[in-house]
């Protein structure tokens, strides 16, 4: 049975919708000529071009042509575009927001009545086909555009339904939460470089153990503390090391962190 | 099987009771010895209808197992005194801290060329046979030898033989771990108390508490950072908490204390090996100390002050 063709439209051409049509099109779930972003300057749009897909200054032309509109403002100019495509929404969209900090309630008072939104957060790792993403639907949405955004969405990583109020939380965990792993990857090349490593190696290895370490928490399921214990042998390297770690509360500090963003980000939704 | 203590202090007394408890020995099988008769552990022991006496030696004689119950800086001349009356059927078991078995043959190979030693590390809750005993075993104890003492701490307690060289960690863990434990439950009493309980419910509690987590985790097979998320529900009260715990570096500490605890053992070892404070100066502390605490007793047990110093002045 032929699939009816999805034809797929972002409106704003940033860094996360990038992210989202890279790992779209390199899983090989849309061409990219079905693909239509809009943008008001051409600054990233040529990015877009380059990868086949076709491009627009008009927000409304993007609402013509797809049934799959991906909203990927700044959340500031969100209002001021929905204003725009309102008239051109219609009961065959499905309407998926991006845009950080804005609520599901926010997005279907300014869309028309039984729309289809949804809510997603995604991480930027996404553009790797690594990503973790969360999506929530808004009242008209059902099972099938549930079950369409996660087919799509799980070509680029990670993606669960969860509740709107999981979103926020998210943004602290995982959206933030590559930044924190950017700067502990960081700090790890630069211990190594301070014992005599060179620089470049040095980043490499950490990224790498990073990846590995993560890999073995998702592939065995085990918990984080056991597969720690693993690898302390009794007096040995890792023991001295993690001592130091505790001594410097590395745990309350993730915690405070995630805790930061994730207030943040309800505070901006607020806003 | 007849169980002999040189010294009657905490140790003592907290074995002599757990062993009883546990019916693995009768109380006139055991003999302990002090020559201090007042204290507090002395009646206790007498209570118990353990036989008591003044005289190490007669202890030694008495006694199968000899358990040597005194402070580390006295084993020297302990060993001095009973030395000669060491046989080679007496399995002479040492709790003291940082004093190796090495210490102890040498001393004693002066008077018995095979003398059967066992290095032992207890802990207090022996005395509600709840204790935590590790135990290496010298040059010349048998592996039965290794196994009867195995019996008798099992009977109070959590028993397994390791390697000498671990003792010293032992010791900074569940040696010392009780006062980190009591410590803990003292300020968890007061976290309740401040937040509206009386006192006595605050302290049941909090030890049942700490009861029930280690009944959990040795009975589980599952490791404590899983049971600890088994308890934290999403947003809850028990991971607020623990963000506390953890902004106070609460591990950090742990790890520390237990790091300084086997240090300081293996420290006062070090010092007792290379013998840099002299056999007089710890005579004359322990001298001061127990002219400090006797200045409140009677005239009587100045007398016994005396007569210890003047055995030693024998040497």
């Amino acid at each position: 049975m032929e699939e009816p063709e999805l034809w797929v439209g972002f409106v704003g051409a940033g860094r996360m919708a990038g992210g989202l049509v890279r790992g779209l099109l390199q899983a090989g779930k849309v061409p990219a000529s079905n693909v239509l972003a809009s943008a008001p300057s051409d600054r990233n749009l040529g990015a877009w071009r380059e990868l086949g897909c076709r491009t627009t200054h008009c927000n409304l032309e993007v609402m013509y042509r797809s049934t799959l509109v991906f909203l990927a403002t700044k959340p500031h100019i969100l209002p001021g575009v929905l204003e725009e495509i309102r008239p051109a929404v219609g009961a065959q969209h499905i309407v998926v927001s991006l845009v950080a900090g804005v609520t599901i309630q926010t997005l279907q008072r300014l869309l028309p009545p039984g729309t289809k939104v949804l809510r997603i957060m995604p991480n930027l790792p996404c553009v790797v086909q690594a990503g973790a993403m969360v999506f929530s639907r808004g009242s008209n949405a059902g099972d099938e555009e549930a079950a369409l955004l996660q087919s799509l969405l799980s070509s680029c990583g990670l993606c669960e339904e969860v509740p709107e109020s999981y979103i926020d939380i998210h943004t602290g965990l995982s959206g933030s939460g590559v930044a924190y792993v950017y700067l502990f990857a960081e700090a790890l090349a630069e211990g190594a470089v301070k014992m005599g490593m060179p620089g470049a190696l040095a980043s490499r290895i950490a990224a790498q153990t990073l990846l590995g370490a993560a890999k073995m928490l998702l592939e065995t399921g085990e918990h984080p503390a056991k597969l720690r214990g693993d690898v302390c042998t009794p007096g040995g390297t890792t023991i001295h090391a993690l001592h130091q770690l505790e001594k410097g509360a590395l745990r309350a500090t993730v915690m405070d962190a995630v805790e930061a963003a994730t207030k943040r980000a309800c505070e901006m939704a607020k806003d | 099987m007849s169980v002999g203590f040189i010294g009657a202090g905490q140790l003592a007394f907290a074995l002599a009771r757990g062993f009883t408890a546990a019916g693995v020995l009768a109380a006139h099988k055991i003999t302990a010895s002090s020559p201090d008769t007042d204290l507090p552990t002395v009646s206790g022991l007498r209570k118990m209808g353990v036989n008591f006496t003044v005289s190490n030696k007669d202890t030694v004689k008495s006694s199968d197992v000899l358990f040597l119950a005194v402070k580390p800086p006295i084993i020297p001349f302990i060993l001095e005194e009973v030395g000669p009356d060491i046989e080679p059927r007496h399995i002479v078991v040492s709790c003291a801290a940082g004093v190796t078995i090495s210490s102890i043959e040498k001393k004693l190979s002066t008077f018995c060329p095979t003398p059967k030693v066992i290095r032992c590390m207890t802990n207090t809750p022996v005395i509600v046979r709840e204790g935590a005993t590790v135990y290496a075993t010298g040059t010349h104890a048998d592996v039965e030898d290794g196994k009867l003492l195995e019996q008798l701490m099992a009977s109070v307690g959590f028993c397994t033989e390791v390697e000498e060289d671990l003792i010293d960690a032992v010791t900074g863990l569940s040696g010392s771990g009780p006062a980190y434990a009591f410590t803990a439950l003292d300020a968890l009493a007061d976290g309740g108390v401040k937040m509206g309980l009386p006192r006595r419910l605050a302290v049941r509690l909090g030890a049942q508490a700490l009861l029930g987590a280690a009944k959990m985790l040795l009975e589980s097979e599952q490791h404590p950072g899983q049971l600890k998320d088994n308890v934290c529900s999403p947003g809850g009260a028990t991971i607020h908490a623990l963000h506390f715990l953890e902004s106070g570096g609460f591990r950090s500490l742990l790890i520390n204390a237990v790091e300084a605890s086997c240090i300081r053992t293996r420290e006062l070892q070090h010092l007792a090996d290379q013998e840099k404070i002299s056999p007089a100066a710890i005579k004359k502390t322990l001298l001061d100390k127990v002219k400090l605490d006797s200045s409140s007793l009677s005239v009587a047990s100045a007398s016994k002050v005396s007569l210890f110093t003047s055995k030693s002045k024998k040497n």
